[in-house]
């Protein structure tokens, strides 16, 4: 039994499929870390999700052409994610309840329209949505193995690796990052310094809000071409929870949504067997309490440490004036 | 009247004003989709007071959210945001549900147990996060929203592989056996054998409805007339001010989070032995966020949580109502409630109005003093 869990992990179509179920939680999981690192826990991923799922496939399906799609996916994302900003940062209502009731509006509001222009409340099967393209790289593709993991995914996937390049370069190699880690480091010390903390949370809101709706375009224009009812299933949670497990950094989390990505590959492949998948499931959900553990204690230690050495200098000055 | 001060009914005003508009909105959204909306926002409107089982519908979906409501404002009080009320609610139904399928004692034992079994396991699921945000300062919003999930997938797999009996067609446990159902809350006296029967045969109004009510009082005695209810409180309008002023802030947010749990965890009982009298896949199904909106419109306090409760039950009520006799279906309720919360949150929102009643509370000194007379 075991071998044959075994030989399906080890194979070049696990890994594919990995990487395929994977993509629509480093995008949104990309997203939060930008406005988790600005110093705005963005919990209203799952509902930019589900609302950019929908307006592509609807969009898509109506002017019959899949970029307008993506793209008016993409502006209602924003829109959303707008429209969380200015509750918190204008209205000043608290960010988590706004998110929460974000995915609330989010989750009724899609399954309400969806009804209204199909009579149907599950899916948009009636509808003759697009999907994006799939690429075939040439050359890789005809390699055995690497084709196979490497080629023929679709365009988010290969976005999904791409952006996380651009989203580490863009927090730690540009001012504009540098600004907004300083600004979710301590709001108090950067608006001393002249920073628009209101203005830089707000831009971390709305890039947030493109990530997490090309992730929610994924799902529906991508990895099915039809919305479902709820179809984003807590992936915008997994995402944030991807942000924390990964040490809030982008190469950490995009390694914590493949983590999950894995976990939830592992469990269809279980499902196979007698194995309840149920367990299975559980793992990265206690794995990232654990991280949460082994992060807060590993910041507490450096807190310690630098007080300790803080003091230490502090001593040796004092030591040196008095000779 | 204490609760009516000028402050109070500022909120109550707010609140009321915000739930109107949100309500106002829905009834533009149905016109807009509707072939007959008013017939579907009357229905939406007036719904569950139509029918006998309707009614009952609408107090037990009601104390169910007052349970979950107060869980929510207990530990939103001392402004942290656990969002663990759902897993606790899972392991609640979870545990009472199996002693009610499995212990072998006579009912008047059984039950209790079951609800002592259902607020402990939430007390537990409840310390877990708690503890990591006191001593280690983990994101309790992450902590939670992965103990909710990890509570999903427990009660799945013990409800599958334990559970269900073998030859049962879909996911769920046999119906409760009489001696591991809550009992109807109308006594069974002998001159009330009528009404009993009544009750009994078309709603599932049971002795819970008691218990909540004890619960409010003591959800309200913890928070205001207890050290406890007072560093709760204390932590919530400033942590620094708490710490400094010698709290012990650690074991506070413990408790929060735990006591919490135990109000969440007996809801969980309630849906198991009180609604579903089985253990069914799904059982809470988003309950948990719906007691964030009830503790909301209450304000975090417990004497109105059950008013609350009660309004937002109808809501959900009437929506069912409307979908099954209408064509709106009943997910406007949903965009309803998310109105609410942005605008009750929303502190700005409603400025003018404000201002105005700021303005007129600060002309009514003026015009007693100048009227000082009587």
């Amino acid at each position: 039994m075991w071998e044959l869990v075994l030989k399906g992990i080890f194979s070049a179509l696990f890994v594919a499929s990995v990487l395929r179920i994977s993509t629509p939680l480093i995008l949104p999981a990309l997203g939060g870390l930008i406005s988790e690192l600005s110093g705005a826990t963005n919990i209203a991923l799952e509902g930019i999700m589900l609302v950019a799922a929908f307006t592509g496939v609807v969009i898509s399906a109506f002017t019959q052409n899949v970029w307008l799609g993506v793209i008016a996916g993409i502006l209602s994302g924003m829109l959303v994610a707008a429209f969380l900003a200015y509750f918190h940062l204008y209205l000043g209502a608290d960010l988590i309840l706004s998110g929460i009731a974000i995915n609330i509006m989010a989750t009724g509001g899609t399954i309400f329209l969806l009804y209204v222009l199909t009579g149907d409340k599950g899916s948009s099967s009636t509808l003759a949505s697009k999907a994006v393209p799939v690429i075939n790289i040439p050359l890789i593709k005809d390699i055995p193995v690497v084709g196979t993991i490497l080629s023929g995914h679709n365009i988010f996937t290969y976005l999904a690796f791409i952006l996380t390049w651009f989203v580490s370069i863009y927090l730690y190699r540009t001012p504009q990052g540098v600004h907004l880690r300083a600004v979710g480091e301590n709001p108090e010390a950067a608006a001393s310094l002249g920073l628009n903390v209101r203005r830089i949370r707000l831009g971390a809101l709305l890039m947030s809000g493109v990530l997490a709706s090309l992730g929610g375009l994924n799902l529906s224009m991508a990895y099915l071409t039809l919305f479902q009812r709820e179809m984003t299933a807590g992936r915008g949670f997994i995402a944030l929870a991807a942000v924390f497990l990964g040490g809030r950094t982008p190469w950490g989390t995009l390694i914590a949504a493949i983590l999950f990505g894995f976990f939830d590959a592992l469990s269809n492949q279980l499902g196979s067997l007698a194995i309840p998948s149920q367990w299975v499931q559980m793992i990265p959900y206690a794995a990232t309490v654990l991280a949460l553990v082994v992060y807060s204690i590993r910041q507490r230690a450096q807190a310690v440490e630098r007080a300790r050495r803080f003091q230490e200098k502090h001593l040796a000055e004092t030591r040196a004036l008095g000779d | 009247m204490k609760l009516l001060r000028k402050p109070a009914l500022r909120e109550f005003l707010r609140i009321l004003i915000a739930v109107s508009a949100a309500l106002l909105l829905g009834f533009f959204i149905t016109l807009l989709v509707s072939k007959q909306p008013l017939e579907a926002y009357r229905a939406f409107l007036l719904g569950p007071l139509s029918r006998f089982n309707r009614f009952g519908d609408w107090i037990e979906e009601s104390i169910t959210l007052t349970l979950v409501g107060l869980a929510v404002a207990l530990v939103f009080k001392s402004k942290q945001f656990s969002l663990g009320a759902e897993g606790q609610i899972l392991l609640g139904a979870l545990v009472s549900g199996s002693i009610a399928l499995f212990v072998p004692l006579p009912g008047y034992l059984r039950v209790p147990l079951a609800l002592v079994a259902a607020m402990g396991v939430g007390f537990l699921w409840g310390y877990l996060p708690g503890y990591l945000k006191a001593h280690l300062n983990a994101n309790e919003i992450v902590s939670t929203l992965m103990l909710n999930t990890i509570a999903l997938k427990l009660y799945d797999y013990f409800l599958i592989f334990h559970i269900k009996p073998p030859n049962a067609g879909y996911n769920a446990s046999a119906t409760f056996t009489k001696d591991g159902i809550l009992p109807s809350f109308v006594p069974a006296l002998p001159f009330l054998a009528d009404l009993r029967a009544r009750f009994m045969s078309q709603t599932n109004i049971t002795v819970m409805l008691y218990l909540t009510i004890l619960a409010v009082l003591v959800a309200y005695y913890l928070m205001y007339r207890t050290p406890f209810g007072y560093e709760l409180r204390m932590i919530g309008a400033n942590i620094k001010f708490a710490r400094y002023g010698g709290i012990n802030v650690k074991q506070a947010i413990i408790l929060a989070f735990a006591v919490s749990g135990v109000f969440a965890g007996l809801a969980g009982a309630h849906l198991a032995m009180g609604i579903h009298t089985k253990l069914i896949q799904n059982i809470s199904l988003g309950i948990g966020f719906e007691g964030i909106v009830v503790a909301l419109m209450a304000r975090n306090n417990p004497l109105f949580v059950p008013l609350s409760a009660l309004a937002y039950g109808y809501l959900r009520a009437g929506a069912d109502i409307m979908e099954r006799s209408s064509d709106v279906s009943r997910e406007m309720v949903l965009v309803i409630q998310a109105l609410i919360i942005l605008l009750v949150t929303a502190e700005q929102v409603l400025p003018v109005i404000q201002q105005r009643v700021a303005a007129r509370r600060e002309a009514q000194p003026a015009t007693s003093l100048a009227e000082g007379g009587h």
